[in-house]
């Protein structure tokens, strides 16, 4: 329950019903039953926050140990934070309106590089010490996972344990290290020493990183025993594997407003830009009982009406029809609905559209990522042009208007024929439309056309490519909309200014430290936002600090050198990655994982799709 | 099919849920709890839900009212406060469920207990504030302005006040009867902002809404 004291101020700001919790399924507890209170921090707002998966798999996780009470914190909106700091109110977690002081851990899931000023801002609103050096005592332990904790070096100052991996196993292992050390009365620094010991755990204060005076990366030190590589934790059966069959159900709209079920984990796909397609590695599907199940139990426990089969490619999904089938057999009576969000251009058939568009109907979303097929080759996005146009054919047949198309510029070989090239395909969409005999009478098509910027990321075979500079990323901007000729077509593109902020803290290293604590202190907070965002004070920021952004995000770096997130391991191999990225160069594509392996080191953890039984065998 | 009625109390944090909101949360709870009723027949088929009177946001209210068809004639409605009930937020307490008498077109005015503080208790005591209460209310006309769908108009709020009662028991308190429903509604926060402009102190209001009156004077029922 919320704090007493806001309620004054809380229609003082827009959407107050983030502030107060109070929904069905939140986990209220007695605190002092409890040993470890962990505060599961979201930095973005609360209707983004409470439509991610993780914290709704690991909030369940967490409070269905006895001991354990995970509540939850989101960041507040700049005029509520106006509010707070005005009359000296500290962020409170939404279950028990409790500070951030007092709780044993707080725990950030980084799901992008610009909402890191907003972990540093939570921290301080909470009356929490942003440095970790000035958190001296075993408690206020401040962990992150996510995606981002595959380089956090630019925030190694702040967060005292970073999670690799799937979350499920290691978070309670540390969580149930800490119970120990606290009843034994452990230091902070005893209790990080053992927890770096655990598989999956990133002390970033026991790495010793010494510089090249070129500011390229010497050396990365383990100290005290701790493990020169930290691998990422992988679960290998998603059926076992825990996942909740209730959610906190939000009172205000989110995001996502229904029900979430994860099919499978990983892709098999390999696009080169795509770093979830290689951190995820191997794809772990769930079976299509276990699948079946789970979603009936979150309709029931929710009240959802929807249910989104979610993962990184859904019509990868090996039992893709059964598994809609099996789940129509109840779903169109209960009058529930399904989504396939994620649809490749290739994936989408007669029988899957047959199947989703039976209760409700939206627009239609695909992403061929690159104009021609040259560049999609060397992107490796195996999408030929004659399978979207097939797709769009069957959409336009089905009844559907509305096509939107996404793409990126920026890609590493790309060149201004193949950014006019996604004028074309998306004029060639158009023309499909009216080549269709039974399309939608009467109506026009509408095709939209999104350009963001591509930011080079690691773990891909593209994390040693410079970032365009902004000036070419807008030139490029600027001729796709003059390639532009018929109105049918929207075209937007997205601000290459945060893609270049964005680029610089993805392959960031410790140095960045400097710049993100200067920026907290100017009250930087919310970069992912145009209302917040100012490229401007950062660039001043970083030259305060000495510090050239486009050695981070504009440079090509070499092969051999040591990249700040080599010490860390997530299954592809450096050689693997090296492979692709000379592929790219010679505009070649690579089979996914079930045509043929091509050797990327994540049959190391021995299950999934590695282990499966490939239809051909080249 | 039988035209259900439930009455509800919507409080605590529950008083921030706005009204589009509130129906997503309904028609959730309806589902969840398996309730068997209406369900429009259109493509995008859904419960068929409606309220009678809209409440704003901010307010706690002790009269709700959500009306639902039901498909048994011969459903036992003493039952389904405590089925709705499992299935909501904590803040909405379903308290009755009874056939619908009055059609929410009879609805005519509506009752507020307000109670007010200064935003800065330094700014205005109690006492002072309640003392200019009694004046404020005691003038012959309060004129503010109102935003309508066509527009920014003055009103005369002291004509609307169809009752009031003023209290320094707990606080500065006043209930209100103010006119309701679909051609004339006064909301009480326009009364609390004209009193704001009237003694020069930022206030804080804490409102409910206590009954919800017909034409001839009895609840809503």
């Amino acid at each position: 329950m919320y704090p007493k004291e806001i309620e004054k101020y809380l229609l003082k700001v827009q959407k107050p019903g983030r502030y107060v919790g109070g929904e069905p399924g939140a986990v209220v507890k007695d605190k002092r039953a409890v040993d470890v209170r962990f505060a599961f921090c979201f930095p973005d707002t609360y209707e983004i926050g409470m439509s991610h998966l993780g914290i709704k798999i690991l909030y369940s996780l967490f409070n269905e140990k006895p001991y354990i009470w995970c509540e939850r914190v989101f960041a507040p909106w700049i005029d509520m934070e106006e509010q707070m700091r005005a009359h000296a109110i500290p962020l409170y977690a939404l279950e028990s309106g409790d500070p951030l002081t007092d709780f044993d851990f707080i725990g950030f899931t980084l799901q992008y590089e610009l909402s890191y000023t907003n972990v540093l801002n939570m921290l301080s609103l909470g009356g929490i010490p942003v440095l970790s050096r000035d958190r001296k005592d075993l408690n206020h332990i401040v962990v992150a996972g996510g995606p981002c904790a595959c380089n956090p070096e630019p925030i190694t100052d702040f967060v005292d344990i970073f999670f690799l991996g799937d979350g499920e196993e290691v978070d309670l292992e540390v969580i149930e290290l800490y119970r120990v050390c606290k009843r034994e009365g452990k230091s902070k620094e005893e209790f990080l020493r053992l927890a770096a010991q655990i598989s999956g755990v990133y002390v970033p204060s026991l790495y010793d990183v010494s510089y090249h005076e070129d500011g390229t990366i010497a050396a990365v030190t383990p100290l005290d025993g701790a493990p020169a590589k930290i691998e990422k934790r992988a679960i290998m059966d998603m059926d076992a594997c825990y996942y909740p069959d209730s959610f906190v159900v939000p009172n205000i709209e989110i995001v996502h407003d229904r029900a979430v079920e994860e099919i499978f984990r990983g892709c098999i796909r390999g696009c080169r830009f795509c770093q979830a397609g290689f951190l995820y590695r191997p794809v772990r599907e769930k079976s299509v009982d276990c699948i079946n199940e789970q979603c009936r139990a979150l309709c029931r426990n929710t009240g959802y009406d929807e249910v989104s089969l979610s993962s990184l490619s859904s019509s990868d999904y090996t039992q893709v029809v059964p598994m809609l089938k099996k789940l129509n057999s109840w779903a169109k009576q209960e009058k529930v609905s399904l989504s396939l969000p994620s649809l490749r251009v290739d994936g989408f058939t007669d029988d899957i559209l047959d199947e989703i568009k039976s209760v409700r109907k939206s627009g239609l979303t695909f992403a061929p990522e690159a104009g021609s097929q040259r560049l999609r080759d060397a992107i490796n996005k195996n999408v030929f042009e004659d399978e979207l146009m097939d797709t769009c054919r069957v959409a336009f047949e089905g009844g559907y208007t509305t096509v939107k198309l996404y793409f990126m510029i920026g890609l590493p070989t790309e060149t201004m024929d193949d950014v006019a090239a996604i004028a074309e395909l998306g004029r060639k969409v158009v023309d499909t439309y009216y080549s269709v005999e039974n399309r939608p009478k009467g109506k026009s098509p509408r095709v939209t056309v999104s350009a963001s910027s591509f930011v080079p990321k690691p773990f891909t075979p593209f994390q040693w490519e410079p970032q365009d500079d902004m000036d070419t990323l807008r030139e490029k901007q600027k001729h796709i909309r003059a390639s532009i000729t018929t109105k049918k077509i929207t075209y937007n593109y997205h601000d290459s200014d945060t893609s270049f902020l964005e680029a610089v803290f993805a392959r960031g290293d410790r140095k960045l430290n400097k710049a993100m604590l200067l920026a907290h202190e100017r009250g930087m907070h919310f970069d992912g936002w145009g209302d917040c965002f100012s490229l401007q004070r950062w660039l001043d920021i970083f030259e305060e600090c000495g510090i050239d952004p486009a050695f981070y995000a504009n440079r090509r770096r070499s092969f051999d050198e040591i990249l700040p997130w080599d010490h860390l391991d997530y299954g592809v191999t450096k050689e693997f990655l090296k492979r692709e990225c000379e592929r790219a160069y010679a505009s070649k594509p690579s089979p996914n994982c079930r045509e043929n392996c091509m050797n990327c080191g994540a049959k190391k953890y021995g299950g999934g799709v590695c282990y499966e039984k490939r239809k051909s065998v080249l | 099919m039988k035209n259900a009625r439930v009455f509800f109390e919507k409080n605590g944090a529950c008083k921030y849920i706005s009204h589009l909101d509130l129906n997503r949360v309904m028609l959730r709870a309806v589902g969840k709890s398996r309730l068997d009723i209406w369900h429009t027949e259109g493509f995008h088929q859904h419960a068929y839900i409606t309220f009678a009177l809209p409440l704003s946001l901010g307010f706690a209210s002790t009269c709700e009212s959500m009306d639902f068809r039901l498909l048994d004639d011969h459903a036992d409605m003493s039952a389904i406060p405590a089925q709705l009930n499992a299935c909501l937020p904590d803040g909405i307490r379903v308290y009755r469920c009874a056939e619908a008498k009055d059609k929410p077109a009879d609805i005519d005015s509506a009752v507020y207990a307000v109670r007010m503080e200064p935003m800065n208790a330094d700014d205005i005591s109690d006492k002072e504030l309640y003392s200019k209460l009694n004046d404020f209310l005691a003038q012959p006309q309060i004129i503010t302005e109102k935003k309508t769908k066509k527009g920014k108009k003055d009103i005369d709020l002291k004509a609307y006040i169809l009752d009031c009662d003023l209290s320094d028991a707990d606080g500065v308190g006043m209930t209100l009867r103010l006119p309701a429903g679909s051609s004339l509604n006064i909301n009480p926060s326009l009364i609390v902002t004209a009193f704001e402009a009237y003694c020069g102190a930022e206030l804080h209001a804490d409102i409910t809404r206590t009954a919800i009156l017909t034409k001839e004077g009895r609840p809503f029922e």
